[in-house]
C-alpha cells in the first residue's frame, strides 16, 4: 500500500496542535515513515501547496475570509478532513464573543484602523465545510493523535471516549473540586481524554476540550448556581472554549 | 519491618480464558447482497476446526486485529461442522475492517456464546420460521439443522420477506427450498422491479394466508426489524400461539459475550448469556426489549 | 470459626508481620478524603476512616488494563503482567467486603474472568468494623456484617480487636505472628455484643428494601425517572465509585503502521450516552432518564433476580460523589410514595 499523502494546516489559532505533532519526538520518524507529508508549512517550507491529499489535518478556527477560502481549498484537495484541536472542532476561545457586534469589537481593539480588517465571527470547521473526523483538545493529546494516525493507516476510524472528565477524574481517585471545594469545575460537561490532568493537579477543569456527549448543561447551571456562583460567571466560563449548546450555532 | 517473604502467588488460569480469540482463516467471501456478505471461516488449528460445536441461534465474537471485536450470529448449522459461516452486515468499525479483508486473511474467533434455540424442547414439534430482511441470518442455522435432521421435526414452514429479490439474503439457497416436498418455503418481496420473481409479492404477514399452521404443536422462530415483530407477533398471538413458544433472536451491544461487561443489558437480563434467543414471554417481562 | 483477640497496641507489629503475605495497603488520608494505598509507614494507615473515594474493586478490576497483545503470526497473547502480585488489603469495611463478594460472583459463574480471579486470589482481606455516618445505609442493605470474603476481620472491643479468622490464609497470618493473638474471653464476646447493638442504633439513614424489586416493576413508567434524567449529569461518578458497578469497555489500539497492539479494557458506565449504542448508530438507551433508570433497576431488581440480593451494599459513595446530589435514599423513598425523604 502506498503511503497516504497528508497535509497539515493552521487557520487562525495558536499553532499549539501542530506543535504537539512536532513534539511527538519518539514517534516522529515513524510518522514521517508511515505518512507522505506533502504540505506542512509550520515544519517545512518545502511544500506542495496544490497536490491532492488523502488526509488533511486542520487546526484553528475560521476567523477571516482568507481562512474560509483556505479551508474550502483544503477540503477540495483532500479525501478526508480532520479537525485538530478545540478551535477547529468547536470554535474555541475565539468563538466566545461571536455573537457580539464585530465592527464594535474591531473598533475597540484597533480604533479607526479596525474597519479595514478581514475579520468574521469565529466558526468551527464543520460550520464551513464537511468534517470527517475530530480530535479535540487545547491542545490535542499526543496519545489521541498517535492512536488516530495508527487507526487511520489501518483504515479504521479513531476511537475516543465521549464521556465526561469526571469519569477519568474518579478513575484517578482525585478529590472532587466541585463537591469538596465548591469550585467552578467543568468536569461534568467536558469530554474526557485528558486523564483529568487539571483536577489531578488540584486545578478545576476549564472545559478546554469542549462538551461531552449529551452534556446536561441545564442541570450543571442549576448546580453551579446552587453553589452561589453568579450566572454570568458560569456562562462566561462555559463559553470559553465552545459556544454553549443552545446558543446560536 | 520484615522482608517480603515468598508466599506463593496464584497464577492466572488461562486454559479457560473466555476472552481468548483463536485465529481463523477467511476461506470464502460471498457477496450475497450489498453490505451483507457471507464469510466462511476455518480455524487455523485443525482440532479446533473439527471440535467446534455450537447450537443453532448462538453467536460468536469476531476479532479483526487492531479494529476490535463484534458479536456475529452463526449462520451455519452445527450439522455441517468444519467451517463457520457468518452473515456479516457492514455496520461499524469492526465489520468495515472485515470488509477490507481478503480470502486467506486471518481473524480471531471466540465462542460460541449465548443460549441458542431450545432444540430439546422443539424436537418432535412443528417448526415455523418467520424472518424479515436481515432476520434470516440468525435463523438460518436452525433452518438447516432442522432440514439435516428432518426426521426429528414434524411440519417445517419457512416464511421470509425482503424488500426486493436483489435484497434477499441467501436467495438462491432459499429459492431451491421452494420445490422441496418435505417443507413449505414461502418467499415474498415487497416489490419486484425485475419482473422475473416467481414467488410471492406483498408484505410478509400476507404469507400466513398461504400456510397451514397448527399453533397447538408448533414452535415459531421470529427475527427481523421492529416492523416484523409488530405485525408478526400479533398474528401469531391471534392464531393462538402460547407466548413461550414464540422464539426471537435479539441484537444488543454485546462486548464481552460472557455476561461481564454490562453493555447488552435488557431490563435485568443480559442478551449475551440469557439470550440472544428469548421467548415472547421473556420479552413482555423485560422492559424495552423490543 | 476461630475467634481470637489482638491487643490494639500490637497492630503495628501485626502489620509488619503480614508484609510477608504481600504488599500492605490500607486507607490513607488524601486532603480530607481517604484512599486505599500502599503503605510506606504503618503510621500512614487511618483505620478510623469513613469511606475511601474508590472501593477495593480498583485492585481486582483496575480502571484500565491490557487483556491481550496482538502479534501478527502469533495471535492474541494474554497479558498477565502484575496479576501475580500479592496484596494484603487492611482495614476493609464490611460493606466493601460484600461488594467484593458480589463482584466475585459476577466474574465467575459460567465463565471465569482470569484477570479478575487471579488478582482476587492474590489479595488478602483484613476487615475492620466501623461506625456509620449520615450516608451509610449498609444495615438496610444487609451488608453491615459480613460472614465470608475476608481472611481476618477485626472488631473494636476497647483495648483489643476481637478477631474472626475467615480462611486458612488468615490463620497462617495469625500463626506467623507467634503469640500475638490471645484467646477471646466470654467478657470480650459480651463487649462485642454490646457494641454491635449500639452500632445498630447509630444508623441515621434507612432504606426499606423488602418488595423493592416489585415496586421497581410497578413504577417502571414512573415520572420519577424523567425527573432524575433532567437532573443527572451522566458524569458516571456514581458508577466509578460504586463497589458493585462492573461495566467495562474493551477496545483495541494499534501501533503505527501495523495491526499489532493491545486489547484494553477500561471502566465504563451505563449512564454514558454511548453505553447501549450499537454499530450503525442505533442507541437502545438514548435518554438520560432511561439510563439512570437502568442503573437503579439493575442494582435493585436485576441483582436480586440473578444473585438473590440487591447489587447495592449501602456504602454511601454514590451519595458522596454525585455533583447534583441525587440521593439513593430519596429515590427509593419517592418510588415508595413516602413524601418526606428519610432522615439524614
Amino acid at each position: 500500500m502506498s503511503k497516504p499523502s497528508v497535509g497539515i494546516f493552521g487557520l487562525t489559532g495558536c499553532a499549539g496542535d501542530q506543535l504537539v505533532i512536532l513534539n511527538c519526538e519518539d514517534q516522529l520518524l515513524d510518522i514521517a515513515g508511515a505518512l507522505n507529508i506533502r504540505d506542512f508549512l509550520m515544519a517545512s517550507s518545502d511544500r506542495d501547496a496544490g497536490c491532492d491529499l488523502d488526509l488533511a489535518l486542520v487546526e484553528g478556527a475560521v476567523l477571516t475570509k482568507r481562512d474560509e477560502a483556505a479551508l474550502k481549498r483544503i477540503r477540495r484537495r483532500s479525501k478526508l478532513l480532520m479537525a485538530l484541536g478545540t478551535c477547529a472542532v468547536w470554535g474555541g476561545v475565539a468563538a466566545m464573543d461571536r455573537d457580539a457586534d464585530r465592527s464594535k469589537l474591531l473598533g475597540e481593539i484597533y480604533g479607526d484602523l479596525g474597519a479595514g480588517y478581514d475579520s468574521v465571527p469565529a466558526r468551527a470547521l464543520r460550520e464551513v465545510v464537511q468534517v470527517d473526523l475530530n480530535i479535540t483538545g487545547c491542545p490535542i493529546e499526543k496519545e489521541q493523535f498517535l492512536s488516530a494516525v495508527a487507526n487511520l493507516l489501518n483504515g479504521d476510524p479513531p476511537l475516543f471516549p465521549s464521556y465526561p472528565v469526571c469519569a477519568e477524574c474518579k478513575m484517578r481517585e482525585n478529590n472532587c473540586l466541585l463537591i469538596e471545594k465548591s469550585e467552578l469545575c467543568c468536569g461534568p460537561l467536558t469530554v474526557a481524554g485528558c486523564d483529568a490532568r487539571c483536577p489531578g493537579l488540584g486545578v478545576p477543569c476549564v472545559g478546554c476540550r469542549g462538551p461531552a456527549d449529551d452534556a446536561n448543561v441545564a442541570s450543571a447551571l442549576a448546580m453551579f448556581q446552587g453553589k452561589s456562583v453568579p450566572r454570568e460567571k458560569i456562562a462566561a466560563k462555559l463559553r470559553t472554549f465552545a459556544p454553549m449548546p443552545g446558543d446560536r450555532s | 519491618m520484615l522482608q517480603v517473604d515468598k508466599i506463593p502467588s496464584y497464577q492466572p488460569v488461562l486454559t479457560q480464558n473466555p476472552y481468548q480469540p483463536h485465529m481463523a482463516r477467511i476461506v470464502r467471501i460471498y457477496k450475497m447482497v450489498e453490505d451483507n456478505y457471507l464469510f466462511t471461516l476455518r480455524f487455523l488449528d485443525d482440532r479446533l476446526a473439527a471440535g467446534f460445536r455450537h447450537q443453532p441461534g448462538q453467536f460468536l465474537m469476531l476479532s479483526v486485529p487492531g479494529a476490535g471485536e463484534a458479536p456475529i450470529s452463526i449462520s451455519s448449522s452445527p450439522s455441517r461442522p468444519g467451517v463457520l459461516e457468518l452473515c456479516v452486515r457492514r455496520m461499524g468499525r469492526v465489520t468495515n475492517a472485515l470488509y477490507r479483508m481478503q480470502t486467506n486473511d486471518v481473524v480471531g474467533i471466540r465462542g460460541p456464546y449465548g443460549n441458542g434455540f431450545p432444540i430439546q424442547d422443539i424436537i418432535g414439534h412443528d417448526l415455523l420460521f418467520v424472518a424479515g430482511g436481515l432476520g434470516m441470518a440468525p435463523l438460518r442455522s436452525l433452518v438447516w439443522y432442522a432440514l439435516d435432521n428432518r426426521d426429528k421435526f414434524n411440519r417445517v414452514t419457512l416464511m421470509f420477506g425482503s424488500k426486493s429479490p436483489a435484497d434477499m439474503l441467501f436467495r438462491e439457497e432459499l429459492v431451491s427450498l421452494v420445490d422441496r416436498t418435505d417443507m413449505t418455503c414461502l418467499l415474498t418481496v415487497d416489490r419486484d422491479p425485475t419482473g422475473s420473481w416467481k414467488n410471492h409479492v406483498g408484505l410478509l404477514p400476507k404469507l400466513f394466508d398461504s400456510a397451514q399452521i397448527d399453533p397447538a404443536r408448533t414452535y415459531a422462530a421470529v427475527c427481523g426489524p421492529p416492523v416484523v415483530y409488530r405485525f408478526v407477533l400479533q398474528r401469531l398471538l391471534d392464531l393462538g400461539f402460547p407466548k413461550d413458544r414464540i422464539l426471537m433472536s435479539l441484537e444488543r451491544r454485546m462486548k464481552c459475550g460472557v455476561g461481564k461487561c454490562g453493555h447488552c443489558n435488557v431490563g435485568y437480563k443480559y442478551t449475551c448469556i440469557n439470550g440472544p434467543i428469548f421467548t415472547y414471554w421473556d420479552a413482555i417481562n423485560l422492559p424495552e426489549m423490543i | 470459626m476461630k475467634i481470637l483477640k489482638l491487643p490494639k497496641e500490637k497492630l503495628d507489629f501485626f502489620a509488619s508481620v503480614v508484609q510477608q503475605f504481600g504488599e500492605v495497603h490500607a486507607p490513607v488520608e488524601q486532603d480530607g478524603k481517604y484512599v486505599f494505598q500502599r503503605l510506606s509507614r504503618w503510621s500512614e494507615a487511618r483505620l478510623d476512616y469513613d469511606r475511601t473515594i474508590l472501593p477495593p474493586k480498583k485492585y481486582t478490576l483496575p480502571p484500565r488494563e491490557t487483556l491481550f497483545q496482538y502479534r501478527a503470526g502469533q495471535g492474541y497473547l494474554p497479558s498477565t503482567e502484575g496479576l501475580d502480585k500479592r496484596i494484603v488489603l487492611m482495614g476493609v469495611h464490611a460493606c466493601d467486603v460484600y461488594g467484593l463478594n458480589l463482584l466475585d460472583q459476577v466474574f465467575s459463574g459460567r465463565y471465569d474472568d482470569p484477570p479478575y480471579q487471579t488478582r482476587r486470589k492474590n489479595m488478602a482481606i483484613i476487615g475492620i468494623d466501623c461506625r456509620p455516618d449520615g450516608s451509610c445505609f449498609c444495615r438496610s442493605m444487609r451488608a453491615d456484617f459480613v460472614d465470608r470474603g475476608f481472611d481476618l476481620f477485626f472488631y473494636d472491643i476497647g483495648d483489643y480487636y476481637l478477631t474472626l479468622v475467615g480462611t486458612a490464609l488468615g490463620d497462617d497470618m495469625v500463626l506467623a505472628t507467634g503469640p500475638l493473638f490471645e484467646k477471646a474471653s466470654p467478657e470480650d464476646i459480651d463487649e462485642y455484643k454490646r457494641r454491635s447493638s449500639s452500632k445498630r442504633q447509630a444508623f441515621q439513614l434507612e432504606v426499606e428494601i423488602r418488595d423493592l424489586p416489585e415496586i421497581f416493576e410497578m413504577e417502571y413508567q414512573s415520572g420519577i425517572w424523567d425527573e432524575l434524567g433532567e437532573k443527572c449529569l451522566s458524569c458516571g461518578s456514581c458508577s466509578m465509585v460504586c463497589p458493585t458497578c462492573y461495566c467495562h469497555d474493551v477496545a483495541d489500539d494499534a501501533q503505527l503502521g501495523s495491526r499489532d497492539g493491545g486489547r484494553n479494557r477500561s471502566w465504563d458506565s451505563c449512564l454514558f450516552a454511548a453505553h447501549a449504542a450499537v454499530a450503525g448508530g442505533e442507541n437502545f438507551r438514548n435518554s438520560r432518564a432511561s439510563r439512570i433508570k437502568l442503573r437503579y433497576y439493575h442494582k435493585h431488581r436485576g441483582f436480586v433476580a440473578e444473585y438473590g440480593r440487591p447489587g447495592c451494599v449501602g456504602c454511601g459513595r454514590c451519595i458522596a460523589a454525585c455533583p447534583v446530589e441525587i440521593h439513593i435514599g430519596d429515590v427509593i423513598a419517592k418510588l415508595r410514595g413516602i413524601q418526606n425523604a428519610p432522615s439524614r
